[in-house]
Formats: structure tokens, C-alpha cells, sequence
């Protein structure tokens, strides 16, 4: 790989976060830039243009929320929120900003990692082409150009809503996706309060897609927040 | 990965960190308060009082011209002894005032009807003085008597209720303190010993040492968590947060979180088709299953668990059995209480919040939860949710795709 190793920012005014942070993202061949406050971060964020934020979001000189918004008028690098206060309508208000993961402090580095590589995985997707049009999920198969499903080789016949809100929860595989933001890109802004739609086709997809929907590997429910398509 | 998730799932409720301090206090601070406002003696009885010392003083002269006029041998002495007992009724009964009132009353009413010349309030002979005065006393004594009691009962009350925080509180104390101390006492010296002599030790045990801080410190978590648990739903200040959602979702996620703990265990899920949507605070109830479902794997002794989720008439009933000892026949309702830990539980951390938890929820969602003894042994959990009103309906697609059973 000749391109540099991705530049990320952190957003952290706690010490002690950002002193396990810094040796684990070097040891994984990120760069770091370090800020304490809102005020700097956004200023580092414009002199050094990173690939990837990740933010605090309780600063002692402004909400994480605001930074994101902010962020988010001139740049799509991918935000991963950090939050010690986990109420899910922070974590959903961050998404919905514009964030597009989170962590509650306690976090684990195998799950930070993940969450970064999903990131910016993502980013890289999204950016250079039109996106590949066969995404894989185990043994799960989407082809999006022949709107196409299969779960190893027996195709799966979807409902056309079904088959919207799988493609809808690929697109940002790996993250989690809002009920907001479902509801909006399945059923349209009409709908966005009849979350429980939601709810019940997910029982659906799981049973159609998953090997035991009891317990789901793929489709992920985040609790009061919305649902994640695991991407590893 | 697996490290990671598990404490995600630990960490999802540390959200209520800031509220830590009222668990720990709240259990001393609260409760006497309630008492102690209700303690206060009341200083004006209420208008009913006032009421019944007047009708006190009708029904009393009522029965004694009944008896007077009637009853041969009935004296103006026996008279005054049954207005004197109608004042110690009030006296005890309706406190200080309507006594005083009743006394008066039955002070006029004797006046009028016993002592000649009738219907007039003059007195002929100045020993009734004496009898006025007596029974006014009387009045006031007794229920100088009755108030001193009420305030006695009271204030036992609100002591045996502050002695019975008090010790709610240090034992609360004394279990937090001993399993806060014991994870940190264990990270503290593994941390140690590797910072001092980690170049000296073998590579396996600082892998040992290190795999004992994270356990420790992902314990520790659990404890926190489930402290703050139990403050944000005693505190009465969680607004939940329900949405219609099938059990099927919750009951999921948690085997998500749960993956590692649960290993290569036999786990038996059987969800009955066609279970209507419930109005859950998801996060809640995934906090009930984790506790549930930790409890059948830390009690189980091993065997297999088993989760099932059915319609029973009106309710949606949700079951975790294991195959373990089971529960000691009495404690089946102890065992849901603060800080109460089975015997042989002690080893294995926790404080005893984790079924009390459940209780709340459970509560929470106007169900009930009940433990049992699973038929050929185990411990059986049985959260009730009533179906309560209909769910909104679904878009036409769901209605007519919706599987009619499932596994």
C-alpha cells in the first residue's frame, strides 16, 4: 500500500482516554493528531484535514453534537462519536447529526478497531466508485445491480420493502443506522414515526436470512438506537 | 472482537454514572423524610371532627332522655357519667378541639334539658359548676392522653423505619464497599506486579495477569452498572421509553451480548409464532434478559438453558429455565429483594441487585415476574406482560408476509 496510513483526529479532553488510545492507534499504523477542546479540534480539523474523527462528546468547551454538525457542512470523513454518558437519545442525536458510529466508554480496542476499519472502509467505498454492486455478508449475497438476494446458494425471495431496508442497512454496513434514518430511506418521511414497521420486518429479514434468528449474527439491533449489519 | 462486545454489552448502562451518589444515600436520606412529615402532630382536626363532637352531643342527650324518661331509677349522676363517657369518645377519637367543643356541648345540653329551671342555660345550684368543670376536664385530659399516644406510635414508627433504612444502608454499604474493593484490590495488584516486575515474568503470566484485570475490570463494570440500574429506576426520575417491539428482539440482542459467557452451552430458544408486538423500553428488558440469563448461567450448574416465549390467554409469558439446584424452597419471592444473595452465591459478585432489577422493570412494564421450581429440577423465571391495547396496525405487505410460526 503506497497511499499514507489514515490521519486520525481525536477529540478527547480526557487524559487518561487518549493516553491507551495513542499507543493502540500507532500500534495499528494510524496517524494521530490529538485535540482537547471543541475549539481546537475544529481548527485541526481544518489545517489537517483527517480521514477519520474520533469525538468526545461531552468537551468542557462545547457539546460533541454541535462539533459534529459543524464538521459535517464541508467534510464526509466518518465521525466515531465517544460517549461515557451512553443515554441512547445522546448516541441518537449524535447519529443523527451526522455521526456515523459510537462508543460507550468503557470501550473495548478489538471494538474500537472494528468500528474504525468498518469507518473507514465505508468512506473508502463510497467515495471512488459507484460502490461494488455485490456486497457479501457471510453467507448472505445482495447484488444491487440485479436486486438479487441469496443465502449461499438458494435465492431469497424479498418483499420490496424488505429488500429496501437490507440494501439501506448495506449501504452503511458496519455502522449503526437510526430508526430515523431507516424509517426515511424505507418508508419515506411519511412513516418516519411508525418505527415499529421497522421492527417487525427486521423479525422478517432475520428469519429469511439468518441461520438461527433467534440469534441474529448479522443483523444487529442497538437498543433504543436503531440497527447495525455486522460487516466482518 | 469478543472482548469487545462483551463490554459494549457491560457498558451499554453506564449512561447514569452522575446518579451513583443517591443510591448510596438516598436509602438513608429518603426514608426517614416521608415519617417524619407525617409525624408532625396535626394541629387542627378537620371539620368532620367538629361535626361528629355535635353529634356526639344530640345522640348523647337523645339516649339519656330515652333512658330519663323511660328507665326507672335513672338519676341526673348517671346522666352526667354518660355525657362525661361521650366526651372521652371524642376526647379519643377526634382530638384536643372537638373534645373541648363536646364538653362545652354536653356541658349546655345537660344544662338545658337536666337542671331546673329547664330549657334555660341558669344554673340553680353551684355544684353543677362542679360537674361543668369535671367534664371539661375530663375532656381535656383525655384527650391530652390520646394525642401524647398518637405522637408515641408515631414516633416508634418513624425510628423502626429509620433503623430498618439505616440497616438497608449499611448493608447496602458493606456489600458495595467488600465488591468494589475485592475486583480493585485484583486489578491493583496484577497492575503492580507487572509494572515492578513484569520484565521478569514469563510471558504467560502477564498474559494471565492481564487477562485478570480486564475480568476484574469488566466486573467492576457490571457492578457500577447495575448499581445505577437500580437508582434510575427507584429514583422514579427514568422516563421509559416504550415501543412496540416483538420479544423476539430483545430476547436476540441479548444472546448477542451474552455470546461469550454463554460459550458452547445448550441454549434452547422456542419462540411461538405469532406473539403480538409488546410496548417495551427495549434497553429495559434487555437488562432484565441479561440478568435473567446470567443468573441461569452463573446457577445452572452447567446444563442447558432454555428460553421460551409464548401466548398464554391474554398475556405474552417469557421463560428462562435452567437445570441447576434451583431455587431453596421459601426464598421464591426473597430472592427478587435488594441485596439478597443466595447462600453459596458469595463467590460469585454481584451484590444481589441483579433479580431486584428485574423486579423493577418487570414493574415497569405493568408485568409481573415470578420464580418457580422448573419440573425435574432448575429454576424457572416467568415474566408476564399483559398484552394491554391492540399495537397500531402494520402496512398491508407485513400482514400478509408475517410468518405464522417460528423458531
Amino acid at each position: 500500500m503506497n497511499s499514507p496510513s489514515p490521519l486520525i483526529l481525536l477529540i478527547e479532553d480526557e487524559p487518561q482516554v487518549r493516553r491507551f488510545l495513542r499507543p493502540t492507534l500507532h500500534a495499528e499504523g494510524y496517524r494521530l493528531v490529538e485535540a482537547e477542546t471543541a475549539a481546537s479540534g475544529l481548527q485541526q480539523a481544518r489545517t489537517r484535514n483527517p480521514d477519520l474523527f474520533l469525538l468526545d462528546l461531552g468537551l468542557p468547551d462545547g457539546d460533541g453534537i454541535d462539533v459534529t454538525r459543524t464538521l459535517r457542512t464541508w467534510t464526509a470523513a466518518p465521525i466515531i462519536v465517544l460517549s461515557a454518558r451512553g443515554q441512547e437519545v445522546d448516541k441518537v442525536q449524535a447519529l443523527d447529526a451526522g455521526a456515523d458510529d459510537y462508543l460507550i466508554k468503557p470501550f473495548g480496542v478489538a471494538e474500537l478497531l472494528a468500528r474504525l476499519r468498518a469507518a473507514l472502509r465505508r468512506a473508502a467505498r463510497v467515495s471512488p466508485e459507484p460502490g461494488e454492486p455485490v456486497l457479501r455478508f457471510g453467507d448472505i449475497r445482495l447484488d444491487l445491480a440485479r436486486r438479487e438476494v441469496h443465502r449461499g446458494d438458494v435465492p431469497v425471495r424479498l418483499t420490496p420493502h424488505e429488500y429496501k431496508l437490507l440494501s439501506a442497512l448495506a449501504r452503511h454496513a458496519g455502522t449503526v443506522v437510526t430508526y430515523r434514518q431507516l424509517m426515511l430511506e424505507v418508508w419515506g418521511p411519511a412513516s418516519v414515526e411508525h418505527t415499529h414497521y421497522l421492527r417487525v420486518f427486521m423479525v422478517q429479514l432475520r428469519q429469511k436470512l439468518e441461520a438461527d434468528p433467534t440469534r441474529p449474527r448479522w443483523f444487529m439491533t442497538e437498543a433504543g438506537v436503531g440497527y447495525r449489519l455486522r460487516d466482518e | 472482537m469478543r472482548m469487545g462486545d462483551k463490554l459494549v454489552a457491560v457498558s451499554r448502562i453506564t449512561r447514569i454514572l452522575p446518579r451513583l451518589g443517591r443510591v448510596l444515600i438516598g436509602q438513608g436520606a429518603a426514608a426517614p423524610r416521608e415519617p417524619s412529615a407525617r409525624g408532625t402532630p396535626r394541629r387542627w382536626a378537620p371539620l368532620g371532627a367538629y361535626v361528629g363532637a355535635l353529634a356526639q352531643a344530640v345522640v348523647t342527650t337523645v339516649v339519656a332522655e330515652l333512658l330519663f324518661s323511660h328507665v326507672s331509677h335513672v338519676e341526673r349522676a348517671d346522666i352526667i357519667l354518660l355525657y362525661i363517657l361521650g366526651v372521652m369518645v371524642v376526647a379519643a377519637r377526634c382530638g384536643r378541639g372537638p373534645a373541648i367543643v363536646s364538653a362545652v356541648l354536653s356541658v349546655a345540653a345537660f344544662d338545658l334539658f337536666y337542671i331546673p329551671p329547664y330549657l334555660t342555660f341558669a344554673v340553680s345550684n353551684s355544684r353543677y359548676i362542679l360537674t361543668f368543670t369535671v367534664m371539661l376536664i375530663v375532656g381535656l385530659v383525655i384527650s391530652a392522653l390520646t394525642e401524647q399516644i398518637r405522637v408515641q406510635a408515631q414516633e416508634a414508627q418513624t425510628s423502626e423505619l429509620r433503623a430498618r433504612s439505616e440497616e438497608l444502608r449499611s448493608s447496602l454499604l458493606s456489600s458495595v464497599s467488600h465488591d468494589l474493593r475485592t475486583p480493585l484490590a485484583a486489578v491493583t495488584g496484577a497492575a503492580s506486579t507487572l509494572l515492578t516486575q513484569g520484565d521478569a515474568l514469563p510471558a504467560t503470566t502477564r498474559r494471565d495477569l492481564l487477562q485478570a484485570i480486564y475480568e476484574e475490570a469488566t466486573r467492576l463494570g457490571r457492578l457500577v452498572a447495575n448499581l445505577l440500574d437500580m437508582t434510575r429506576l427507584e429514583s422514579g426520575t427514568l422516563a421509559l421509553r416504550r415501543e412496540w417491539t416483538p420479544i423476539e428482539e430483545p430476547i436476540g440482542a441479548v444472546l448477542g451480548y451474552l455470546e461469550a459467557q454463554l460459550g458452547a452451552r445448550d441454549l434452547r430458544v422456542t419462540i411461538a409464532g405469532g406473539l403480538p408486538l409488546l410496548l417495551l423500553d427495549a434497553v429495559l428488558v434487555e437488562q432484565l434478559l441479561v440478568n435473567l440469563i446470567e443468573n441461569a448461567i452463573k446457577y445452572g450448574g452447567g446444563g442447558p438453558i432454555e428460553i421460551r416465549a409464548e401466548l398464554v390467554g391474554d398475556d405474552v409469558i417469557l421463560e428462562v429455565a435452567d437445570h441447576g439446584p434451583g431455587i431453596p424452597s421459601g426464598s421464591e419471592d426473597r430472592i427478587f429483594e435488594k441485596f439478597y444473595r443466595a447462600a453459596q452465591g458469595g463467590a460469585s459478585g454481584g451484590v444481589g441487585l441483579g433479580l431486584a432489577i428485574c423486579r423493577a422493570v418487570a414493574t415497569a412494564h405493568g408485568a409481573r415476574i415470578a420464580a418457580g421450581h422448573r419440573p425435574g429440577g432448575g429454576a424457572v423465571f416467568r415474566v408476564t406482560f399483559p398484552r394491554g391495547d391492540a399495537p397500531p396496525p402494520l402496512p398491508d405487505e407485513v400482514a400478509a408476509t408475517v410468518p405464522e410460526s417460528a423458531t
